[in-house]
């Protein structure tokens, strides 16, 4: 249950830097919110 | 389109790029290493068969069954209860590969923890394989994390409190299958594991088991035979035995109070004797620099060196380093003197093999000869 718990915040966390992604207009900040996007992606794919 | 958005957009197709690389290297870690059991192999189980709930996960490892039809003991041995501790799953591929077994029977998990092998431990730069030559070529044998990958087991707690005895560890210690013993029907997915071998040790009536380990060398148990209390003796006639052919090994009597353990907690929940070998690897130390394959075939590395050389080093430490090969031979021949103990001891259960290299053969003509 825990796990699935942790999984529904990765998505809601995932949702929300990808809304302040597209809201952003320095591209160095762009880029550090897509870096953060990689690892969340991946353990909510089940992959890492 | 703004431009901002233009951005966005490019930086994700550039992080779907990575992305992919990434998922590709962390799914085939996920393939299985192939094994070539010897010709005297009889049935190949899986761990789910003493756990139901098991089946079809990354816990339910492949086990190997050796039996000689002759009536006599039954010895289990147990590689990669960690991952990333190569000489005990090498030393378990070793044994499946070469032996015959001519009375009693033997059962060999050489993936304990099949779930570590999925992955390696973050931040530790650590190789995801190693290749050796064989005598068919080249193989690749996984290497692995030292506790159960966290898509198995997720997330971990602050503090691990082991069960039944509720002994605090590090949140970290959830995932290690050598602190779930003896585990739980209903546990954690480590302890789930747990509970599955303390089930096959009872079922399948194992009289003597084996754990196969590494440790970094400040570690003070590398080069140790650890045994329950009940196995005492037969550490002590084995070690002696051992210091006859010029080997040393400590003998240490597992702690009552660390709980958790294999030869702790096999020994308490069964009639098995539990016994539990280390031996010695820098790619587990703290001091360790550049760490990769070269460091688990040869075991030297540079920082260990430099701090033996500068005096500040209070360990053993063999400059030109401990290799696998080394490693190995030392698992084999601990396990071929702690069955002549036992056979000594216990003449109506003989465990009697044939084929198994000993410590001078492996030692001296490395590991390509046994491994197909």
């Amino acid at each position: 249950m825990l796990y699935w718990t942790y999984i529904l915040i990765l998505v809601l966390l995932t949702t929300v830097v990808g809304i302040e992604l597209f809201r952003e207009k320095e591209w160095k900040k762009q880029m550090a919110y897509v870096m953060i996007l990689i690892p969340f992606i991946l353990r909510i794919l089940q992959i890492k | 389109m703004k431009k901002n958005h233009i951005t966005a957009i490019a930086f994700l197709l550039l992080a779907a790029i990575l992305a992919t690389l990434a998922a590709v290297e962390f799914i085939g870690k996920r393939e299985k290493d192939k094994l070539f059991p010897a010709e005297g192999l009889t049935r190949v189980g899986k761990l789910s068969d003493y756990l139901h709930n098991l089946k079809g996960s990354n816990g339910d490892t492949d086990i190997y069954f050796f039996d000689s039809g002759v009536p006599g003991g039954t010895v289990l041995l147990l590689g990669g209860t960690h991952p990333n501790e190569p000489s005990g799953y090498l030393s378990a591929v070793l044994l499946l590969e070469n032996i015959k077994v001519t009375t009693g029977r033997m059962i060999v998990i050489p993936q304990a923890c099949h779930s570590g092998y999925t992955c390696t431990d973050p931040m530790e730069g650590l190789p995801a394989d190693f290749t050796l030559d064989t005598r068919s070529g080249k193989r690749k044998f996984s290497f692995g994390s030292r506790v159960g990958n966290p898509l198995d087991q997720w997330p971990d707690p602050e503090v691990y409190l082991h069960y039944p005895s509720g002994q605090k560890l590090s949140g970290f210690e959830t995932r290690n299958l050598n602190r779930s013993y003896p585990g739980r029907a209903d546990g954690t997915f480590s302890e789930r594991v747990g509970y599955a071998i303390v089930e096959l040790i009872k079922r399948e009536k194992v009289d003597l088991a084996f754990d196969l380990h590494e440790a970094a060398p400040e570690i003070p148990i590398i080069k140790a035979i650890i045994v329950h209390e009940k196995a005492k003796e037969l550490g002590a006639m084995a070690v002696l035995n051992l210091e006859f052919e010029n080997l040393k090994y400590a003998l240490e009597i597992s702690p009552k109070t660390f709980r958790g353990l294999s030869h702790r907690e096999w020994g308490d929940s069964t009639s098995v004797l539990p016994v539990l070998m280390e031996t010695s690897n820098p790619i587990q130390g703290r001091l360790r620099g550049r760490t990769n394959e070269e460091m688990i075939i040869y075991g030297v590395d540079k920082n260990y060196k430099t701090a033996l050389e500068s005096g500040k080093l209070r360990i053993e430490y063999d400059p030109d380093g401990e290799p696998l090969k080394i490693r190995v031979a030392r698992h084999i021949e601990g396990f071929r003197a702690v069955v002549a103990a036992y056979n000594e001891m216990n003449p109506e259960k003989e465990l009697l093999f044939e084929n198994i290299p000993g410590f001078t053969e492996i030692s001296e003509s490395g590991l390509k000869n046994y491994l197909y």
